[in-house]
């Protein structure tokens, strides 16, 4: 992980209050993997007052060694909107790369990667490395409707689900996952999934039906982002206590968290 | 000449006033890869309780004006854990560590510093040596956490009765030759009383103050953010505060005060050595910026040049009144 002022390069509306930002990379960092996040402050002033964090949705180094990241991200607080105010070319006060990275899929499992709403960056990353390592994965995205659909070109092949059918399937992607995955060991199977907590805690009870190996990706509210605080804890599944977002996730074995509990 | 930055805590020497705050560098390792930590005058560490704690349930952070609301519980594995695991890793630092305590009854905070003497051994450093740290016990004082606004037992019960401060300050000294710091809260009526107990009590110094009780509440769901209900309030909000008790505080005993809550800049460190503070921590401010320290340090050695001041020591005897 390393801290640097990153230069903005694009930071575009992709649909109502969604945003894709990209900035450039530090060379003296490390390469960020799909499921790995950063930390950013747009402003120097007191208020908003902490870091945010956001998932990458994308990493590209070209030939000459300059690289950029970028992320998909919900306009939906102060942090956020003042983010979203940045011209390309404005500096963004960037840590990362920060977290557990999503596992490659093990030799013959079938990946399945399912998600929405702030989910969808991280999944397009790894739907990419996936796809560039020959793994042929299914991506799943979810949305409210055909106008909640992002103004992105999503990969060739992705199956879009609507709550109300106005746009793809209707349903979610974890009704699509459970019509349309092979069934219990017919075929290995791996999901991958980062949304909404309901969303998470359905996709862990199938896969724990099914046999399948599942991956997922927390949010939580983080104040340090790098494990020191405590703060952004995830209820364990076996209910011996928390793990840390930020430093023992985000991205978590499906059955070792108590997925869209408060508690 | 550049001017004198260290600062004495009983019978410790510190490099520099500026230190980290417990409960926001862990035990220093999880900054380690992003900035230089042992450039700061003190670690304070997360809180050591007797057994290991979980912690609270969560949601435990929010975002407040200026400041943030946690409810952490004191989360940390346990007194025989840190002994075994993190003692080595403190053992590495070359700035000064102060670990912080914290309990549930007078013994457990008793028997929590009992078996940190037994595992650290006697104090090794040589005060004011350069590079003092290097090979050191791993700790070199204690910080009492009198006021954990977030656990039932111990914290808050504790920092806000004179007479029981007074009473756990003596059986800790009763334990350890190390430098003692209280660690105050300021939701009291009045916090010089508890600053005079802990100094009769024989602490070396008061550091002031712990987070404040606070309260948000998700309006939408009507329930309140934080699954607790309650948590404690830090940040840029609560530097008026802090640096309020700092003054009562210094005014009303002999040993010295180290200063925190909101401190994110130069002046807001200098605020607190002017009102009294001989040395100060930064807390959440490493959240928002993990060099907020070394800014601080470098703005207040600015700032003594700049004033002509000679002695960092000299700034709480500054103020015009």
């Amino acid at each position: 992980m390393r801290q640097f002022e990153a230069e903005i390069l694009d930071n575009r509306r992709v649909a109502e209050s969604w945003r894709e930002l990209s900035f450039a990379w530090d060379s003296d960092a490390e390469s960020p993997e799909p499921g790995q996040f950063f930390t950013f402050r747009a402003t120097s002033a007191r208020d908003p007052l902490l870091r945010r964090p956001l998932a990458f949705s994308g990493f590209a180094a070209d030939a000459g060694g300059a690289a950029r990241a970028s992320a998909i991200y919900q306009v939906r607080g102060q942090a956020t909107r003042l983010l979203a105010d940045l011209a390309p070319g404005a500096r963004l006060d960037v840590i990362g790369p920060l977290g557990r990275p999503f596992p490659a899929p093990g030799a013959g499992e079938r990946p399945f990667i399912a998600g929405g709403g702030i989910g969808l960056g991280p999944l397009l990353f790894l739907d990419a490395r996936l796809r560039a390592a020959l793994a042929s994965p299914t991506l799943v995205l979810g949305f409210r409707n055909a106008a909640a659909l992002p103004s992105i070109d999503l990969p060739r092949g992705t199956i879009v689900c609507t709550d109300d059918g106005s746009a793809g399937e209707r349903g979610t992607p974890v009704d699509w996952i459970a019509r349309n995955a092979p069934p219990s060991r017919d075929g290995a199977v791996r999901v991958y999934a980062c949304g909404p907590g309901p969303m998470l805690a359905a996709l862990a009870s199938l896969a724990a039906d099914r046999d399948w190996a599942g991956w997922f990706s927390a949010e939580q509210w983080m104040a340090c982002g790098v494990g020191a605080c405590m703060g952004c804890a995830l209820p364990r599944a076996d209910g011996k206590g928390y793990l840390r977002a930020c430093a023992d996730g985000p991205v978590f074995e499906a059955a070792e968290i108590a997925w869209g509990a408060e508690r | 000449m550049r001017p004198s930055l260290s600062v004495r805590i009983g019978g410790l020497v510190l490099a520099n006033p500026v230190g980290l705050a417990s409960g926001t560098i862990g035990y220093g390792s999880e900054y380690e890869h992003l900035v230089g930590i042992d450039a700061v005058g003190a670690l304070y560490t997360k809180a050591v309780t007797l057994e290991p704690r979980e912690g609270n349930r969560v949601p435990r952070i929010v975002e407040t004006p200026a400041g943030m609301l946690n409810s952490i519980g004191l989360a940390n594995p346990g007194i025989e854990v840190f002994v075994a695991d993190k003692l080595t890793e403190l053992r590495k630092r070359r700035c000064a560590v102060i670990v912080n305590v914290a309990g549930s009854s007078e013994d457990e905070y008793a028997r929590v510093v009992e078996r940190i003497e037994e595992a650290a051994g006697p104090e090794s450093r040589l005060p004011g040596a350069p590079d003092a740290g290097a090979g050191g016990t791993g700790v070199d004082g204690y910080e009492i956490n009198v006021s954990c606004p977030n656990v039932c037992h111990g914290g808050l019960a504790f920092g806000t009765d004179p007479a029981q401060v007074e009473r756990l300050t003596r059986a800790i000294r009763g334990r350890t030759r190390r430098p003692l710091i209280v660690k105050l809260t300021p939701n009291v009526t009045d916090i010089a009383s508890i600053a005079r107990a802990a100094e009769a009590g024989g602490a070396d110094a008061v550091s002031c103050i712990n987070t404040l009780v606070g309260m948000s509440i998700d309006v939408a769901r009507r329930r309140p953010h934080l699954a607790m209900g309650t948590g404690g309030l830090s940040g840029p909000a609560v530097r008026p505060v802090g640096v309020a008790c700092c003054f009562k505080a210094s005014r009303a005993v002999g040993i010295p005060v180290v200063g925190l809550g909101g401190i994110m800049t130069a002046d807001d460190a200098l605020q607190y050595l002017l009102a009294g503070a001989r040395a100060v921590q930064i807390g959440t401010g490493t959240f928002v910026d993990p060099h907020c320290a070394s800014r601080v340090l470098a703005g207040i050695e600015r700032w003594m040049e700049e004033s002509g001041v000679a002695r960092v020591e000299d700034i709480p005897l500054m103020l015009e009144e």
